[in-house]
């Protein structure tokens, strides 16, 4: 029989700032510019260039230690990591080792075991690679350098995770708070957040931690989730075997749902660590760290209290639009357009998370404008569109972002108020089904909703169903 | 009389100013010098002959019209070959770099540009700057101008090498372990290294991130001092660069030495010193003595210790700096590989010639994981020892004196087949490199070989001033010589 | 660690052959049998050489990287560069397109 195991998971994880410059020289950040435009000798490595600290790389790097209760170093340096390969134009990367800028943070998340700590052991900054794009048909890579010296921050988790939802929550937590305190926009997708997995298995109930193995390529919660089951039982499967698991870097293949080693002869994995002569090092004081607590924006749990308290959101409905925060900028500045806060947050409690199950789609991705959603609501308000037709012209604002006052009138979709239009329309009805006006017209007083139904059915949607239900009630009472 | 290229950089500057040279003719009695010597003396990679006259006839017409006033206005001049020059060919005497065109200009270059420097071209030197011989260099040595068959020394063997020669009014050299200073004294010029920070390495191609410093190489003080002038500034692209408030350093050139505190390390008179270097560099500071000098012998200690100090962290800085080169981005790839890592190493072990891969082997061997603490940290504390020496030394002195090497220029090929004997010539300059120090050698006598000695004078930082001052005053003691007419 | 490491023999720093082998994978350099010979006893030379060291007594004395205690040099985070891609791209020895060509990287 076999034992029973448990994962110990510790992440490393990297953020790309949100900083409009490169960490060491002044060259764009924009993501997906043509290849090497936003390049200059100091992030191509050219001789003779010299980096110089971009003050809000090392601002952002505070905000997100301090929000995660971690010490700030208050003398902290950098260091170059040496290893050859040519997305990395010096051949070393700048980086922190010895001095990083946070130390001995943690954040707290929820599971469906309960709640839980995990405990950060430092963040770092450091500098991002270029990009390689293979050749499918020749033997040979492309270097694009516009991500070469975009900043990083790494946050190293201790090892204090034992599953891979623990791994997505403290993910999502980690997340939510650099979102809020705009250090980054974190899109898995396009790698401006990573994980990097660190994971290892041993008997329950022991102390002893075993050999640990680190997992690349992880694009995605979906991926990361599978690689960790994956590795799981491939660290177990080993010792069931009684094999002995290697310590080494793994890269994921989430197609195949499949790791292979990353290991050569020709990685030493020696980075030869030593201080940047060519860099200064960074000294933090007290009114430093006092103004970067100052200038940070609500985060979440103030936000849900406030949309509680001045929008009178349900508590439910505050905690999930928060969870995340371009969603909750999505309902505050629609709510500031239309000043129907409990309308905004109907809408994106319904529709909007019908939509993203349906879609796969995560809030992140969400593109529609505020100001459609603003429009649709005021023409709902004010009777010129029927529920039914708003929530069709509602899924063109979430597909396509369409403008809703355009949209209607071009393909007529607007409430009719004509009332003879609607009078022959509902006396129609009232010929075509006799059972039912002869139900209402003894006592059953719902029979009604039928006929309004089928009335506005008839209108396609298009009709106030207030004035069908009045002018039903009127005919129906003319004998 | 004096032939015009026998002028100092601050004569000819004065005599452009007033209009009794031209720059064209200044420009061209240099090129002239270059046609006639250089295929002895060899000091140059690449020489800008056409752009060097058009920029003749720009800066002329830039000082006719008052734009340029400056006392090297219209000076013509060399650059060490690790110095970034948009447009011009630079190659640090490495095959690596053989086709290697800037699109950017030294901050230092860039300074004397807009002085009004012309620029002749590229000097020789060590390959990287590694070297005390200029031998290493993949375009061939340099040779001495007082003796062809003696080296210039190094690194900056070939702009010292054209100064002397009088292929260049001035030159930049640059100084890691004393590439400025030592072939200054090899070559009987001139030589400073400034303060660290006070010159941008903003486009000087990296040998020891922590201890290279650009500095002036001159035929006298008058014309270092001047050069440092232009040359130091506080460059934003450069974070290890200097605020320097006071950088008025021909004010320093004052015959006065009255009362200034002078110690001379008796470390610096021991064993593996020439007797003839000792006598020059003794009666040197005798000389300076008779000028009202308070001199005397110290003790500094840890002399010893400076060199594989020195060793360890160049090195190790050295291999970082150096990996970039790699045949992806720029300069020279192999022609036949198999794969990424093969064309990585045949394209650095092909351009990269044996002293260069050497240090890059030894510093990649000291900072490999077991090794760190035990030779880097502990090279990292030495210097920081080393430092304190040099803090309890001036204290008491204003300048420290001494000799700049142990010997004269050696012979050519004597030197390379062993290294460590070479690398132990470096022991009256590295230190300086370690503690961030300003250091300026300058001629004081000439061995029985006719080779010339040269005598170091070493200042705490920041006060390049004392060293300037106390140099000046030397100076005004003798005659400047020159290796093809004895007197000049 | 490394099965080669550095052994005393009479004050001798012996580099074995696996060690320079290391070295040249992490320095990306390959030596002939000659030249591989000649660093090694130059490397013993040196590395004798700096055991000097080992001689001064170093402890509680902070490591000097910087030799000047000069903090907090920044740039503001404001861009400064234009699209320079044509100069960047002048002295690559194998350029396809608008990037630098390399021997393929495994994925």
């Amino acid at each position: 029989m076999r034992k029973e195991y448990e994962m110990v998971i510790g992440l490393e994880v990297h953020v790309e700032l949100a900083t409009k410059t490169k960490i060491f020289c002044g060259c764009s950040t924009a993501f997906g510019g043509e290849p090497n435009t936003h390049t200059c000798p100091v992030c191509t490595g050219m001789p003779g260039s010299l980096p110089v600290l971009n003050k809000q790389v090392v601002e952002y790097a505070m905000a997100v230690g301090l929000a995660a209760g971690c010490s700030i170093t208050r003398y902290c340096k950098f260091d170059r990591k040496n290893y050859f390969y040519p997305d990395n134009p010096q051949n070393y990367q700048i980086s922190q080792l010895y001095l990083p800028i946070c130390r001995d943070g943690k954040v707290e998340i929820e599971t469906s075991s309960g709640k839980k700590t995990v405990g950060i052991h430092e963040i770092h900054m450091e500098e991002d690679a270029g990009k390689l794009i293979h050749d499918e048909w020749e033997d040979c890579s492309f270097v694009d350098y516009n991500r070469s010296g975009v900043p990083l921050i790494e946050i190293v988790s201790e090892p204090d995770m034992r599953s891979a939802e623990e791994v997505i929550a403290y993910l999502e937590k980690l997340r939510m708070m650099i979102q809020y305190l705009g250090a980054s926009d974190c899109k898995l997708n396009e790698g401006s957040m990573r994980a990097d997995v660190n994971l290892s298995v041993r008997e329950a109930g022991t102390e002893q931690m075993g050999t640990r193995t680190e997992m690349k390529n992880l694009n995605s919660f979906k991926a990361i989730t599978r690689a960790i089951e994956a590795e799981k039982n491939r660290q177990i499967d080993l010792l069931e075997e009684g094999k002995e698991v290697i310590q080494e870097t793994r890269r994921w293949d989430d197609v195949k749902e499949y790791s292979y080693a990353m290991r050569s002869k020709e990685d030493a994995q020696d980075y030869r660590y030593f201080p940047e002569p060519d860099l200064v090092p960074v000294e933090i004081s007290d009114e430093w760290i006092a103004r970067i607590k100052a200038a940070q924006p609500e985060l979440q749990p103030e936000k849900m209290e406030r949309y509680q308290r001045e929008y009178g959101l349900p508590q439910y409905d505050a905690e999930i639009i928060t969870a995340s925060k371009h969603l909750a900028d999505i309902f505050e500045e629609t709510a500031e357009l239309c000043k129907k806060p409990k309308k905004v947050s109907n809408w994106l409690m319904g529709e909007t998370m019908r939509l993203m199950k349906e879609k796969e789609m995560d809030a992140e991705e969400l593109r529609f404008s505020p100001r459609h959603l603003a429009e649709l609501i005021a023409l709902t308000e004010d009777g010129s569109l029927s529920n039914t037709v708003a929530k069709e012209v509602f899924e063109k604002i979430f597909e396509e972002d369409i403008e809703p006052g355009s949209y209607v009138k071009e393909h007529g979709l607007n409430v009719v108020n004509d009332e003879g239009e609607l009078r022959n329309a509902a006396a129609q009805v009232i010929k075509s089904n006799p059972k039912s006006v002869s139900d209402y017209r003894n006592g059953k007083e719902k029979a009604i909703g039928f006929l309004v139904g089928q009335t506005m059915k008839a209108m396609k949607g298009k009709a106030n169903p207030g004035m069908v239900n009045k002018i039903l009630k009127e005919l129906l009472s003319q004998t | 009389m004096r032939e015009m290229r026998q002028l100092t950089a601050v004569q000819l500057g004065k005599k452009i100013k007033e209009r009794e040279i031209s720059v064209s003719e200044a420009v061209q009695a240099a090129l002239l010098q270059i046609e006639n010597v250089e295929k002895h003396v060899g000091s140059y990679v690449s020489i800008e002959e056409e752009a060097a006259l058009e920029q003749a006839r720009k800066i002329q017409q830039r000082i006719d019209k008052g734009e340029l006033t400056g006392i090297l206005a219209g000076v013509p001049m060399a650059v060490k070959d690790n110095m970034c020059t948009a447009g011009i060919r630079t190659t640090c005497s490495s095959k690596i770099l053989e086709n290697f065109i800037p699109t950017y200009t030294a901050e230092a270059v860039r300074n004397l540009e807009n002085a009004g420097a012309v620029i002749l071209g590229k000097t020789n030197m060590d390959e990287f700057a590694m070297g005390s011989t200029t031998e290493t260099s993949a375009w061939g040595a340099t040779r001495n101008p007082w003796n062809l068959e003696h080296v210039p020394g190094g690194s900056s063997g070939g702009s010292c090498a054209a100064v002397a020669a009088e292929e260049c009014f001035y030159a930049l050299g640059s100084d890691t372990g004393g590439s400025i200073r030592q072939p200054s004294a090899f070559c009987g010029v001139t030589g400073l290294k400034p303060t660290y920070g006070t010159v941008s390495r903003y486009g000087l191609i990296a040998y020891g991130s922590s201890l290279d410093q650009i500095g002036p190489v001159a035929k006298d003080v008058t014309d270092c001092a001047a050069i440092l002038e232009e040359i130091t500034s506080y460059d934003k692209k450069d974070s290890t660069s200097l605020k320097r408030k006071d950088r008025d350093f021909m004010s320093a050139l004052k015959d006065d030495v009255k009362g200034m505190r002078i110690g001379i390390p008796k470390d610096y008179l021991g064993d593996g010193l020439e007797e003839e270097v000792k006598t020059a560099v003794l009666a040197a500071a005798k000389t300076l003595e008779e000028k009202g000098a308070e001199v005397e012998m110290f003790d500094l200690a840890l002399v010893e210790y400076a060199i594989p100090a020195y060793y360890v962290i160049a090195c190790a800085e050295a291999s970082s700096n150096l990996a970039r080169f790699d045949g992806v981005k720029y300069g020279y790839r192999a022609g036949e590989y198999e794969g990424l890592h093969d064309m990585y190493k045949k394209s650095r072990s092909q351009g990269f010639g044996p002293e260069v891969k050497r240090r890059i082997m030894l510093g990649s061997f000291v900072l490999s994981s077991g090794y760190y603490d035990a030779y880097y940290l502990k090279a990292l504390r030495t210097k920081a020892l080393i430092k304190q020496e040099f803090d309890k030394a001036f204290a008491r002195y204003d300048v420290i004196l001494g000799p700049a090497a142990p010997t004269t220029a050696p012979k050519i090929g004597s030197s390379l087949k062993e290294p460590l004997k070479m690398y132990l010539g470096d022991i009256y300059t590295v230190a300086v490199n370690l503690a961030g120090l300003p250091g300026i050698t300058l001629p004081c006598g000439l061995d029985s070989k006719g080779l010339p000695i040269g005598l170091q004078l070493i200042g705490d930082c920041f006060q390049e001033k004392k060293i300037i001052q106390t140099a000046y005053a030397f100076e005004q003691t003798r005659e400047r010589r020159s290796p093809y007419e004895e007197r000049v | 660690m490394r099965e080669s490491e550095k052994k005393q023999r009479q004050g001798q720093n012996i580099i074995s052959d696996e060690t320079m082998e290391y070295v040249e994978i992490l320095a990306k350099l390959e030596l002939s049998s000659e030249e591989k010979e000649h660093a090694k006893k130059d490397m013993e030379e040196m590395l004798d050489y700096i055991d000097k060291l080992n001689e001064l007594d170093t402890s509680g004395i902070e490591p000097m990287s910087h030799v000047f205690p000069v903090n907090n040099v920044f740039r503001e985070d404001v861009v400064t560069n234009e699209n320079d891609r044509e100069n960047m791209l002048k002295n690559a020895p194998n350029v396809s397109g608008d990037s630098y060509q390399v021997p393929k990287t495994v994925g």
